[in-house]
């Protein structure tokens, strides 16, 4: 099974897991609740702009952007890094699969946050 | 009847968009689901509702929708996101303090009257994936201040000023056992942060505004003064799970 591999939740942060249908320009595998109509991620769908607010899942384009105003906010870059480091460390827990020959690229050059 | 049409239109809506129509307020606590639908009826409104006395209040599109959002990301599919909303303004009976007459030291200055009005806009209650329990609160204070003047060759004026401020209190009730520690960076100086420990330690952070954020700006008011209780718990923790 490939999983998908979209990050959950806004504060609480997670990832998905379910059975992936399809992937992302950026690599990235997603499942029919995370990709959006043009085929593409959340990070990918929110860095191409918000949209229309009331369009399920809105918050996840927000995500991103939300951890980068608010490590300059609180001065603490950690915030940010965290994270982004996060998100490539639920990935290497002990699970049967490893979302690094994935995505074809080093995950630690921010292939998650910047896609 | 005017605007029947409208009328039969939000009939048609969700009861809790009916209500933020009419009522210009929202009392709900049901799972991420039920907002869903609540959302799906709000974004038919802007297409529906032409009369201006029906428009959405500015902050349930600037702030409620949003925050619907994010809180339904952080909850599990059962778990109920509690809101309460209240658009009206301060001008609302009930939200009015008591007024009482400052001491007036110059001549021209006959009177001096000032009360306070506060107005918790909103509230909510949320209980998260990970097993904590957020809640936040906030609430405009306005001081108001009405001076009668008389001049010289006895003209009357009556002025009225007002001052608003702002606070936001936010408190995570952490699941037992949780690992709680000190972020390295301490928050904006705008932002102060309690942690209270027991059976299951709390998180509080308040944020005291010196005036009311515009609309645009209110919402990611709020999400700053969440994340510094999020900064406390390790990111780390296993099992993650959609």
């Amino acid at each position: 099974m490939n999983p998908c591999g979209a990050t959950t939740g806004f504060f609480v942060l997670g990832r998905c897991g379910r059975p992936s249908v399809t992937v992302c320009q950026c690599g990235r595998r997603l499942c029919a609740e995370h990709v959006d109509p043009q085929g593409l991620c959340p990070e990918c769908s929110g860095a191409q702009g918000y949209a229309d607010p009331y369009r399920p899942g809105w918050a996840r384009g927000l995500r991103r952007s939300h951890y980068r105003y608010s490590a300059s906010a609180y001065g603490d870059p950690n915030l940010y890094t965290t994270y982004d480091s996060y998100d490539r460390s639920g990935f290497d827990q002990g699970d049967d699969f490893d979302i690094g020959g994935d995505t074809g690229g080093d995950p630690g050059d921010g292939g998650w946050t910047d896609s | 009847m005017f605007w029947r049409k409208t009328r039969a239109a939000i009939g048609r809506f969700h009861p809790a968009h009916q209500r933020l129509t009419m009522e210009r307020t929202v009392s709900m606590a049901s799972p991420p689901g039920e907002w869903a639908a609540v959302l799906a009826s709000l974004s038919q409104h802007e297409a529906t509702v032409k009369r201006r006395k029906w428009r959405l209040p500015a902050r349930a599109t600037t702030v409620l929708v949003p925050l619907i959002h994010v809180l339904s990301e952080d909850t599990a599919r059962d778990a109920p996101i509690g809101i309460g909303a209240d658009f009206r303004g301060a001008g609302v009976p009930g939200k009015e303090g008591p007024k009482r007459e400052l001491p007036v030291r110059t001549r021209h200055i006959r009177k001096i009257t000032e009360w306070y009005t506060l107005d918790p806009w909103l509230q909510v209650r949320a209980e998260l994936r990970d097993g904590s329990v957020l809640e936040v609160r906030v609430t405009d204070r306005t001081r108001h201040r009405k001076i009668h003047k008389v001049n010289a060759r006895n003209k009357h004026k009556w002025k009225t000023k007002k001052k608003a401020v702002q606070r936001i209190d936010a408190r995570r009730t952490l699941p037992r056992d949780a690992l709680v520690e000190r972020p390295p960076a301490a928050p904006p100086g705008w932002i102060r942060v309690r942690r209270k420990d027991g059976k299951r330690t709390t998180l509080n952070a308040t944020a005291k505004l010196g005036q009311v954020p515009e609309d645009k700006d209110q919402l990611q008011a709020i999400l700053t003064v969440l994340t510094e209780l999020f900064r406390w718990t390790r990111p780390a923790a296993t099992g993650r799970t959609a």
